[in-house]
């Protein structure tokens, strides 16, 4: 074999293993679905406390959302497995990574407050703490620049809730949970499309 | 330039071969159309090649019922790895030895 010829092959290679990793791996539809799940619910709770319901109404709507988000989350991210042309590495931990952090969610959602280690009202921008980790790292693994700045908003709104914390931080939450949340998702799905029709 | 062509694993050292490899060794499991995008083959061809890498122990085959159609998914074996793994250094012996020459 000549060197020129070894030369090509090496870059024919690296060529077709750089295409094949970066592939979209992202559909937006997950995004999606928890964003207007979430942000129904944080609007829920946002009324509830203005009208003064009582808060195990507000729990318990909670644990039956969240509770039901993730088995229609698991249901679609099965079908979606089974019809994905292609598993990346990427996707398995970027699957591994979500998953963990709505495990940990549901632990700072939960049983932080129930357990009495903090106020309620430090719940939304501990999530918002936490869906920025989320955001950086999903934004770093799949290479998209602008998903991974979006966690600066998240750090934002937490630091924002943080030192002015009220029952607003409900709203404030619903508000950022569109603005960073689903229009990444209807970006994202878009994208996902396009891409597949190539 | 001291190289010995006895080196080269016959397997992988075809176009389409190598470049079904490249890609098995990237992602963890793809499908067969998947691979046909991206490689650019015919039906046949790429059956054939994958058939050869699947003798050889480089590559493992499933298949299975996706809204009742069979698809069949590839992914690379660890003896798959290795091989290539071995190809890549070989092909840079090659560059190497005749930049030093």
């Amino acid at each position: 074999m000549e060197t020129k010829q070894a030369e090509l092959e090496l870059s024919v290679i690296k060529k077709i293993m750089e295409d094949s990793r970066k592939n979209n791996i992202d559909n937006g539809k997950h995004y999606l679905f928890w964003g207007i799940l979430v942000t129904l619910a944080l609007l829920g709770n946002y009324i509830m406390l203005l009208t003064k319901t009582s808060g195990n109404y507000i729990g318990l709507m909670w644990l039956v959302l969240m509770v039901s988000g993730w088995i229609v989350d698991v249901i679609m991210g099965r079908r979606e497995n089974r019809s994905r042309k292609v598993h990346t590495y990427a996707g398995n931990i970027l699957g591994s990574l979500w998953f963990a952090s709505g495990i940990s969610m549901f632990i700072f959602g939960f049983l932080g407050p129930i357990t009495g280690a903090y106020n309620p009202v430090f719940i939304c921008p501990i999530l918002c703490t936490s869906l920025g980790v989320s955001y950086f790292t999903s934004g770093a693994i799949q290479q998209i620049g602008w998903l991974r700045n979006i966690s600066i908003g998240w750090w934002t709104g937490a630091a924002v809730m943080y030192i002015f914390p009220s029952v607003h931080s409900l709203l404030i939450f619903s508000v950022m949970m569109v603005g960073f949340q689903i229009i990444p998702g209807i970006i994202l799905n878009k994208k996902s499309k396009v891409e597949l029709a190539l | 330039m001291n190289f010995d062509y006895q080196q080269i694993d016959d397997v992988i050292h075809s176009r389409i071969r190598t470049s079904i490899m490249a890609v098995l060794v990237s992602v963890e499991e793809a499908e067969f159309n998947f691979l046909k995008e991206k490689i650019n083959a015919t039906d046949g061809n790429l059956s054939v090649h994958l058939k050869k890498l699947e003798d050889a122990g480089y590559v493992s085959a499933k298949k299975i019922f996706v809204a009742r159609k069979p698809v069949s998914k590839y992914k690379i074996t660890s003896k798959g790895y290795k091989a290539f793994e071995n190809y890549i250094k070989n092909l840079e012996n090659i560059v190497k030895n005749n930049f030093k020459n």
